[in-house]
């Protein structure tokens, strides 16, 4: 099975979802609440994070996409990317530098 | 046609923009004070019902759903149930909401502002940049636009028309029509609003960087801008990237060549979750 690592706002997260980076909520300053990744979220788990103002998690998820579908998405984050960098002069290293980290999220 | 505005008319106008909340300015006096405390933060924040009770509602709608009648009633409570540095921080962001609704601005401008604030937060996280200081500099950091569009909506509105047809930018096209632009402005506004030097200077220099001598929270500001751009934090048509600071990047230890997924991944799902303050 072909999966991929997402980071979601926690109103996006549902019990079931199995964490793809450890996740930890601070309370009173102080790490609090830890939960492992490969640990699936319960009900429970979704009211203590609410509780402690959790703001995202990391999640592992399926790729269910096929190859296809998967090269046209990237096709068009790569068209998006492009626009949006339509002004910038990409033979500076820090410009370029920073199209391709943005590049290689899409891509992830 | 403002011609070139002066430092006097800026102030004069910024007394006719909707108040800014006292408590803010509070909160950012108090972060050098060792000795700041859960009372001082509730003392803060009773010149203030509006904001404490938005407080007081986002952690008792918490607390309820995890166990019903456990409602919190008062700002110590939702303090020693979050701690006292979240509720600073959504004093912080609420504060800054409450001001966006009265000053009548698209929620579009108010959600770039909020995106610019959890990247510079993220970005501070790793270069020892207090974290309130990044935040409400990037939530303020456009503020000198919100001026431009109170007061000459007609020169506001021919600088976004010259920026989108891509002929220019933003700082070009708003020295043609004011004589100066929105980093100048803001933090003249920033200063008549007794906000800490860092943070007007990071208003001040976030498009250039470089004159910012040195100050770490103007590299953190600057680049937390092209970050939510260039990750299209928010639904802009004109999100775009023209420009970025090596010397910024350099000053932050930046490394574009590193994993840079995961940094990437939190800021959009942070900032996903911090625009929703902003549509209340």
């Amino acid at each position: 099975m072909v999966t991929r690592l997402r980071c979601l706002p926690f109103s996006s997260i549902d019990q079931g979802m199995v964490l793809g980076a450890p996740l930890t909520v601070p309370e009173q300053g102080v790490v609090s609440f830890v939960l492992p990744a490969g640990h699936e979220l319960t009900e429970s788990n979704l009211r203590q994070m609410a509780v402690r103002q959790a703001e995202y998690a990391c999640v592992c998820e399926e790729d269910s996409r096929s190859d296809e579908v998967r090269e046209m998405e990237w096709a068009a984050s790569e068209k998006r990317l492009q626009e949006i960098f339509r002004l910038a002069d990409l033979s500076q290293p820090a410009l370029a530098g920073l199209y391709g980290a943005v590049l290689r999220l899409r891509k992830s | 046609m403002p011609g070139q505005l002066s430092r006097q008319e800026v102030v004069e106008q910024t007394g006719l923009l909707p108040a800014f909340p006292r408590v803010i300015r509070g909160i950012l006096d108090s972060l050098d004070d060792d000795n700041a405390s859960t009372g001082g933060l509730v003392h803060l924040l009773q010149q203030d019902p509006v904001i404490t009770g938005r407080v007081i509602a986002l952690a008792s709608s918490a607390a309820v759903s995890l166990r019903p009648g456990a409602a919190v009633h008062s700002l110590a409570g939702a303090t020693s149930m979050i701690g006292l540095a979240k509720v600073r921080e959504i004093v912080l962001n609420v504060g800054v909401a409450e001001f966006a609704r009265d000053s009548q601005m698209s929620s579009c401008f108010w959600e770039h502002s909020a995106a610019v604030g959890v990247a510079a937060q993220e970005l501070a996280r790793h270069s020892h940049v207090s974290l309130d200081y990044a935040l409400i500099s990037g939530l303020l950091h456009d503020i000198g636009q919100l001026w431009m569009a109170r007061f000459y909506p007609a020169e506001f509105h021919a600088v976004h028309c010259l920026v989108a047809d891509g002929s220019t930018d933003i700082i070009k096209a708003e020295q043609e029509q004011f004589g100066t632009d929105h980093c100048w402005v803001g933090s003249v506004i920033a200063e008549s609003w007794g906000l800490p030097a860092g943070v007007v200077a990071a208003i001040r220099f976030h498009h250039h960087p470089g004159a910012g001598q040195g100050e770490k929270l103007v590299s953190v500001v600057h680049v937390a801008e092209v970050l939510a751009n260039a990750l299209d934090l928010t639904p802009r048509r004109d999100n775009q990237v023209t420009d970025l600071s090596a010397v910024a990047c350099e000053a932050l230890g930046l490394d574009w060549e590193a994993d840079m997924n995961y940094l990437f991944a939190k800021i959009e799902a942070r900032s996903s979750h911090a625009c929703a303050v902003f549509r209340q």
